[in-house]
């Protein structure tokens, strides 16, 4: 959006207007700002364009049609348009909602536990408690720096039998039905908490210290100071990072497609990018793939100004 | 899944009037170097010289192992025809989404990798082109399980490469050692797992990768009863016929008893257990020597390879895999790409070169001499793997994927997920995967009957 600054600003210079009379020297300056701003937006609009609005309304088409077969099939399919027909297929497909019942799972686990540790982390690395702050932070930011699938197949080892030591251990077959989603919680949240931590230390170094001195002059400890001052100044950030945590949740995708190598317990539609997954290149069933990424993206969009509204109410 | 192997057509354009005899000695100097250098379409990009004197250029899109050999020998072997190969990822892993992609795009190339238990699925695109007329002089050249997997309706859809009949590899040194007979039933197979049990508490006789549809596809081809069946212009589906569940039942029990394990081949973790002792034998095809001979190439003078163990004595064994190649209806050069196929499909130069990297079993039956008299076994006791292989080709039973093979070896692969952990059974969870493969194709439009059973 930062783009858009410039156009806005020549044009609202414009109209502020300054004291010079109508004339044809004001008139070809406008059109020279206008032409600059279109200049200046025009790659953000084209890029937006091309990169998230044509794709999306091509989803949205693809959406309403569905390949008809006849007879044997071979000799091709046709084309036919079904309205809102793929979108209750999908709603009503058992395997779907089975997903979105694991995804809501795994965000009921993941972001309490990953935001909470995050979180208390920061803080920690803010107070005077830690030493080495610096080299903890890098620590425990190192596993974001590792690609999600390289570190899925890490942790896929580790938790494989034979080949890891994990699954002797714990009480329960890590790659087990009753196991697995742990285990994907558990990947997931050491690849994202040195993150969230990072941002959640960002904000805290904003917090004035007078605040702070002032705090401890009126006789509030470390505890009361986290408590009371510093985790409300940064609730906008973290809200932020809710937003994303959720939506990164709604989209879990990598972790459970490479334990799927490992084990049966993740299904094909496991969550419901899995399932667009499947429907798409394994059924070739490309309605059915675009109604369910179509409901995917609507649903992250509604939780997401959800929580959004929440946050500046909550902060009123 | 990523795309990058797709080099398309845009890496680098020969210049304009630049004689073609000098890009040809420039191929030929660097497939003598390292044929390697072809593969991934380094010189991919070239315009479509069609049908003049200065030759042809065929794209290709593949996963076999070694096609950038075959392709760096035939393209230095004449000048007429440049094949370009684009390594893709491999069926399952994303090689058919590519090519069903790209068909759907009109921008497929001119030749498709497709197995024959992929080829009904594609052709439910209807981007193939119908190559009866093409290959008709071929047919009897062929083993018939190869001209059978590309000819689902009758009509020619691809030119078959090679086959992959299943065949039982065991560990003979320890076979012998404990005195176990080599099973030639399924009720002796049980023994034998016992025996093997008994000789070492943790050793298994082989893994039943509950997580591969095709593999459980090929031990239940075994049974007699195909999954699929034409019948005039319906499908008639019979995944859960007496063979198959007979097959689930079977191998339900011996799950139940702990006389198996049921994790994926190929795995670390299999590769570990079979390096180890912990594994004694292994259900696999053709291609399982290539694997074996990669996965533990320090194992040699340990394995043997027989036939599958049969159903009360009735010689019959299935197939897992098998390639074929296709070409797309769009192509602007089928002729040049129908000569390229019929030289991989049948010429014996190319058994000659699978043979120094593989064990190559080509479906056209010459070839296979050749590549039976090229091919040197280092690695395997007992009986000649050739004479093996040969056999279990010959006892193929009629079979016909369907236009759903690939979906269902994923559904079939969620319906065993909860079988380790007695969530289900298998033949509960094949019943299961009858009726939802029933109703995914008649919800496509497609003309269904359940059984298949004639």
């Amino acid at each position: 959006m930062s783009s858009l600054a410039p156009a806005r600003s020549a044009e609202s210079e414009a109209a502020a207007g300054s004291p010079r009379p109508r004339g044809s020297t004001r008139k070809s300056g406008r059109s020279r700002r206008n032409a600059a701003a279109m200049l200046l937006t025009g790659p953000f609009v084209l890029l937006l364009l091309g990169t998230v609005l044509v794709p999306i309304g091509y989803t949205v088409w693809l959406s309403l049609f569905t390949e008809r077969l006849s007879g044997l099939g071979f000799d091709g399919p046709r084309q036919v348009f079904v309205d809102v027909g793929n979108y209750q297929t999908v709603l009503s497909d058992p395997a779907f909602l089975e997903g979105v019942g694991n995804v809501a799972l795994y965000a009921a686990l993941h972001i309490p536990v990953m935001l909470g540790g995050a979180l208390v982390l920061a803080l920690l690395l803010d107070s005077a408690v830690v030493r080495m702050a610096k080299v903890w932070s890098l620590a425990v930011f190192l596993p974001y720096a590792v690609p999600g699938v390289i570190a899925g197949l890490i942790w896929a080892y580790l938790y494989s039998p034979d080949v890891g030591p994990i699954s002797s251990m714990l009480p329960f077959d890590p790659l087990g039905s009753n196991g697995v989603l742990t285990s994907i919680v558990n990947m997931a949240t050491w690849q994202w908490l040195g993150y969230n931590m990072i941002i959640f230390y960002t904000a805290l170094q904003t917090v004035p210290r007078e605040l702070l001195e002032a705090a401890r002059a009126d006789g509030a400890g470390p505890l009361r100071t986290a408590l009371s001052i510093k985790v409300p100044m940064i609730r906008p950030t973290a809200f932020v990072a809710l937003v994303f945590t959720l939506i990164g949740s709604l989209q879990l995708f990598t972790e459970p497609m490479v334990l799927r190598n490992f084990t049966g317990s993740v299904t094909s539609s496991w969550t419901p990018s899995l399932y667009v997954y499947e429907s798409a290149f394994v059924s070739n069933d490309y309605g059915r793939a675009a109604a369910a990424s179509v409901l995917l993206a609507v649903a992250s969009a509604l939780l997401s100004a959800f929580v959004m509204r929440l946050s500046t109410r909550r902060s009123r | 899944m990523p795309n990058s192997s797709v080099t398309g057509g845009n890496a680098r354009r020969s210049p304009v009037g630049r004689p073609l005899s000098s890009r040809r000695t420039f191929l030929r100097t660097s497939g003598a170097l390292g044929a390697g250098a072809l593969a991934g379409g380094t010189l991919s990009g070239c315009t479509v010289f069609q049908g003049d004197s200065e030759g042809t250029t065929v794209r290709i899109w593949s996963w076999l192992t070694g096609m950038d050999k075959y392709v760096a020998a035939f393209n230095a072997s004449q000048r007429s025809i440049h094949v370009e190969l684009s390594v893709i990822a491999a069926g399952l892993s994303g090689g058919y989404a590519q090519q069903t992609n790209a068909i759907k795009a009109h921008n497929a190339p001119d030749i498709l990798h497709v197995e024959y238990q992929g080829l009904p699925q594609v052709l439910l695109t209807g981007g193939l082109r119908d190559l009866t007329p093409d290959l008709a002089d071929l047919s009897d050249g062929y083993s018939p399980a190869a001209w059978q997997g590309v000819r689902p309706d009758g009509r020619t859809w691809a030119v078959p490469m090679d086959l992959a009949p299943m065949v039982f590899f065991y560990r003979k040194d320890l076979f012998d050692k404990h005195g176990i007979r080599v099973p030639r039933t399924w009720e002796q197979f049980r023994d034998a797992a016992e025996q093997v049990r008994q000789a070492d508490r943790a050793a298994r006789i082989t893994t039943f990768p509950l997580n591969d549809g095709s593999f459980f596809a090929g031990m239940a081809w075994q049974s007699g009863d195909p999954w699929w069946r034409i019948d005039g212009d319906t499908w008639r589906v019979g995944v859960d016929d007496a063979g198959t569940l007979r097959t689930a039942e079977y191998w339900q029990s011996l799950i139940d008893s702990r006389l198996i394990r049921t994790g994926g081949t190929g795995t670390q973790n299999w590769i570990a257990a079979m390096h180890q002792g912990g594994l004694w034998g292994l259900l696999g095809a053709s291609w399982s020597v290539g694997m074996l001979k990669k996965s533990i190439p320090e194992d040699d003078g340990r394995w043997a390879v027989t036939t599958m163990p049969t159903w009360d004595g009735e010689p019959a064994n299935g197939m897992q895999g098998g390639t074929a190649f296709a070409v797309s209806d769009e192509s602007e050069v089928s002729e040049a790409a129908l000569t390229f196929l019929r030289w991989l499909s049948t010429d014996p130069e190319v058994a000659r070169i699978g043979a120094t990297f593989t064990l190559p079993f080509p479906g056209y039956l010459p070839s296979r001499k050749t590549a039976r008299g090229e091919f040197r076994n280092d690695y395997f006791l007992g009986d000649p793997v050739y004479d093996v292989l040969d056999e279990a080709a010959e006892r193929v039973p009629d079979w016909t994927w369907g236009p759903n093979a690939l979906g269902l070896f994923s559904t079939v692969k969620d319906a065993f997920g909860s079988v380790p952990a007695g969530g289900t059974d298998l033949p509960s969870a094949i019943r299961e995967v009858q009726s939802s493969s029933v109703s995914d194709m008649r919800r496509r439009g497609l003309s269904v009957e359940e059984g298949s059973r004639r």
